[in-house]
């Protein structure tokens, strides 16, 4: 089962392709604070640009060696022209750096469409009617590029789609937690990260089968020392699987590419796109965001509903956003007595041994 | 916006001598502050000062703070500080700076650092780190914090509603104020500190302009460490006092064609910030004939303010800056266009470790411009604040090779 996700995932850019030859628009995005729902209500499908493993052999003379990994990843992808099937480009203002992408993306790679949304960093009531107009603007801009009309019911059903996604996977989430479950953290990365690049409506019906295989399997992994993986995105699941390997068991998250981008829904309204505004402002923080103590209020509710006894913190190189919330981590952590690992990755593991030593003994530790 | 150089030698202007005693009383009243009871704010820069002007809150930068302590050999020290408190040493040096003067409570005014913060104001269009670097020292002096956020776009022109959203804040920021300093709001004393902002912006941008006159009248270093009153000091009267007669001074030396650097051979644009530590970089430009006579680092902080409608006309000065929502190729067609109406041979690019905000693109408008005008550009690689790995050696490498390439084009 999961090794259907991981193809899905694998093969995106042939996929990608068979879906341009059938005549598809399809835009990438990054982010998880693009509404992806808007993109999909105007037929076109949309899939999150991530890092690559591959080796970056053409950023250099665009991007410095200061700028994350990711980033760089995702520019020497476009540059290769891994990208090329994409019609369109959208990102979001979270960070600095992907402030600046969408300009020196079209500027070096050939693209139809390029959007930005300015997106508000506040939590209130005032930044959601800022977002609303710039939501409004993509639409616009997305209907201006295909040529017609996007209809409010079109934008309801992809809500619908998006939300059904939504609870299959927390559904899932919560199975991981459960000690019967089959599914370890590692494999529901795996799961997570197919979405990011597959039709929803497909998506979901294998989620549902997934989830039906796993309630009724009776393998356990229930084993390991009960952990929280927290952190910025980063492309390489073997980090989770040494973890993984030394005795623990990813129970939680609070991943940029986990939980935190599907945790909310969108409450359906009369005016679907303040619907979406209201769930892309309000969602759950990523350290891009002010305040961001939710996050951290977050993680603490779910160390004690899932009763980690461990959290684990992943960060990208030169992420300014997570690297400035470390320390204010690191202390309330401390102050709640929850043993704490801090990792730095550039986007892969690199080198395995020092890593594996730090988690190894974390684990031990735990046990 | 640095303290003036340590030498005692006779400065070239006039107003440099002015400059010193504006910076001496601003800093000797910032160490007696807490003395007279008055309150204090710490702003982060291209933040609205003027409301705590009009509202008689003393203002504190910590970016500027950053770049005297660089001068003064501090920031190695307090950076290594923060990051023994497990900040990364890959955040922005600005940050690490003020937070280790924190932790090891000292600082270069007569062993002080800055007055404490009774309040904190944070802006974070310039760059996020901002917001996460004033939400860090709300957690630790336990005082009241104000972000004003905006929405802003990336190579359009800003919108209206963009416009509303921040000068709505800098309403709410004026009540923020109002409820932690004790003092009232007035809005004629507003408009006269707008007055005064607007005018000391405007006399600044007409001295930038004069550097357009070859010879430039005026040198890089004069021009950076001028900016002080325009940032700390924006809706005072002394400051449009001195940026007046600084715009005279220039006016004549520009008329008479003095030179402020002898041998003007290249004309050269800075792109970004000065390395604070290190100024005389611009003077082994000069000893090869090289002179900055363009930046947009320091006219970013410049803008004109629309009295009639106060908030908004302050929010436009801060947001509708168009340099704020360029992309590359915004940044690629201005430069341009100084290249031109500058006479200008090349361009230095700092590609700066701790401002990844500005320095990500350099490369592309660096190869814009050459493929456009054939004009030549040089990217070196530093820390503004921060020495620790800063090598002379290497930046100077490549500062002699853009000149070979510079002294190739003229003959």
């Amino acid at each position: 089962m999961i090794s259907d996700f991981q193809e899905k995932y694998a093969k995106r850019h042939e996929i990608a392709k068979q879906w341009k030859n059938e005549g598809k628009k399809i835009f990438g995005y990054f982010c998880g604070y693009v509404p992806e729902e808007l993109i999909d209500a105007a037929g076109i499908i949309p899939v999150r640009i991530l890092g690559s493993l591959d080796k970056v052999t053409l950023v250099d003379t665009h991007l410095q060696s200061f700028i994350c990994a990711f980033a760089r990843s995702c520019l020497d992808q476009g540059l290769k022209g891994t990208y090329d099937y994409l019609d369109g480009i959208v990102a979001s203002k979270t960070c600095d750096i992907m402030r600046n992408m969408p300009s020196i993306w079209s500027r070096n790679i050939d693209i139809p469409f390029t959007a930005y949304i300015g997106a508000p960093a506040k939590r209130t009531d005032a930044a959601r009617e800022c977002l609303i107009e710039e939501f409004k603007i993509l639409r616009s801009n997305i209907e201006e590029f295909i040529g017609k009309k996007i209809d409010d019911e079109s934008i309801n059903k992809s809500i619908e789609i998006y939300n059904q996604s939504r609870i299959l996977l927390r559904e899932l989430y919560e199975l991981r937690s459960d000690d019967n479950s089959s599914l370890s953290g590692s494999d529901f990365y795996q799961v997570v990260k197919a979405g990011f690049v597959m039709p929803k409506e497909e998506y979901n019906g294998m989620l549902s089968a997934l989830k039906s295989d796993l309630t009724s399997a009776q393998s356990s992994n229930g084993e390991g020392v009960r952990l929280l993986v927290s952190g910025s995105t980063f492309e390489d699941v073997n980090v989770l699987k040494m973890i993984e390997e030394a005795g623990g068991n990813i129970v939680s998250d609070d991943l940029c590419v986990g939980s935190r981008y599907f945790w909310d829904r969108v409450e359906p309204g009369p005016d679907p796109i303040r619907a979406l505004a209201d769930r892309y402002q309000m969602r759950v923080t990523c350290p891009c965001k002010h305040p961001s103590d939710e996050r951290l209020e977050r993680i603490l509710e779910e160390v004690k509903r899932n009763k980690v006894q461990g959290v684990i913190s992943i960060v990208q190189k030169f992420c300014d956003t997570h690297l400035f919330e470390y320390p204010y981590m690191k202390g309330v952590l401390e102050k709640n007595d929850i043993p704490f690992l801090y990792l730095e990755t550039e986007d892969r593991l690199g080198e395995e041994g020092q890593f594996k030593t730090r988690v190894q003994a974390f684990v031990e530790m735990l046990q | 916006m640095s303290e003036k150089q340590p030498e005692k030698k006779k400065k070239r202007l006039k107003t440099a001598e002015k400059l010193g005693k504006l910076m001496a009383d601003y800093y000797t009243e910032s160490a007696m502050i807490k003395a007279q009871k008055k309150p204090v704010a710490w702003l982060t820069s291209v933040a609205p000062v003027e409301i705590c002007y009009a509202m008689d809150v003393f203002p504190v930068y910590p970016e500027n703070y950053a770049t005297v302590c660089a001068a003064r050999n501090l920031s190695a020290e307090f950076c290594a500080a923060a990051e023994a408190k497990g900040f990364s040493t890959d955040l922005c040096s600005y940050a690490l700076n003020n937070f280790g003067s924190i932790y090891l409570n000292k600082g270069p005014f007569m062993g002080q650092g800055i007055p404490e913060p009774d309040m904190l104001i944070a802006t974070e269009h310039a760059c996020l780190s901002m917001a996460k670097w004033w939400e860090e020292l709300a957690r630790h002096f336990d005082v009241p914090l104000y972000v004003v956020d905006a929405s802003l776009p990336v190579g359009d022109e800003i919108a209206p509603y963009q416009v509303k959203y921040f000068a709505d804040q800098l309403k709410e920021l004026a009540e923020f104020v109002e409820k932690h300093s004790g003092n009232k709001f007035d809005m004629d004393k507003f408009k006269e500190v707008l007055t005064y902002s607007d005018e000391a912006s405007a006399l600044f941008l007409e001295v930038a302009d004069l550097r357009k006159t070859v010879p430039s009248p005026v040198s890089p270093i004069e021009m950076f460490t001028n900016m002080f009153p325009l940032v700390t000091l924006a809706g005072k009267k002394e400051s449009v006092d001195f940026y007046r007669e600084f715009l005279e001074e220039i006016k004549d030396l520009a008329s008479k064609k003095v030179p402020a650097v002898p041998n003007e051979k290249y004309r050269l644009i800075w792109d970004l910030f000065p390395v604070w530590y290190n100024l005389k970089l611009f003077k082994y430009l000069e000893e090869r004939g090289g002179v900055v006579v363009a930046d947009v680092y320091a006219t970013a902080f410049g803008g004109s303010i629309d009295i009639s409608r106060p908030f908004e006309g302050l929010a436009e000065r801060y947001v509708g800056n168009p340099l704020l929502s360029f992309g590359v190729q915004e940044q690629t067609e201005l430069y341009k266009q100084i290249i031109k109406d500058f006479h200008v041979d090349g361009i230095i690019f700092h590609s700066n470790r701790s401002c990844r905000m500005a320095s990500m693109g350099q490369y592309d408008v660096k190869q814009g411009i050459y493929e456009d005008l054939g004009i030549p550009g040089a990217v070196f690689e530093s820390d503004f604040v921060d020495p620790r790995t800063y090598s002379d050696e290497q930046v100077k490498d490549t500062l002699d090779s853009f000149f070979e390439i510079l002294e190739s084009k003229k003959q």
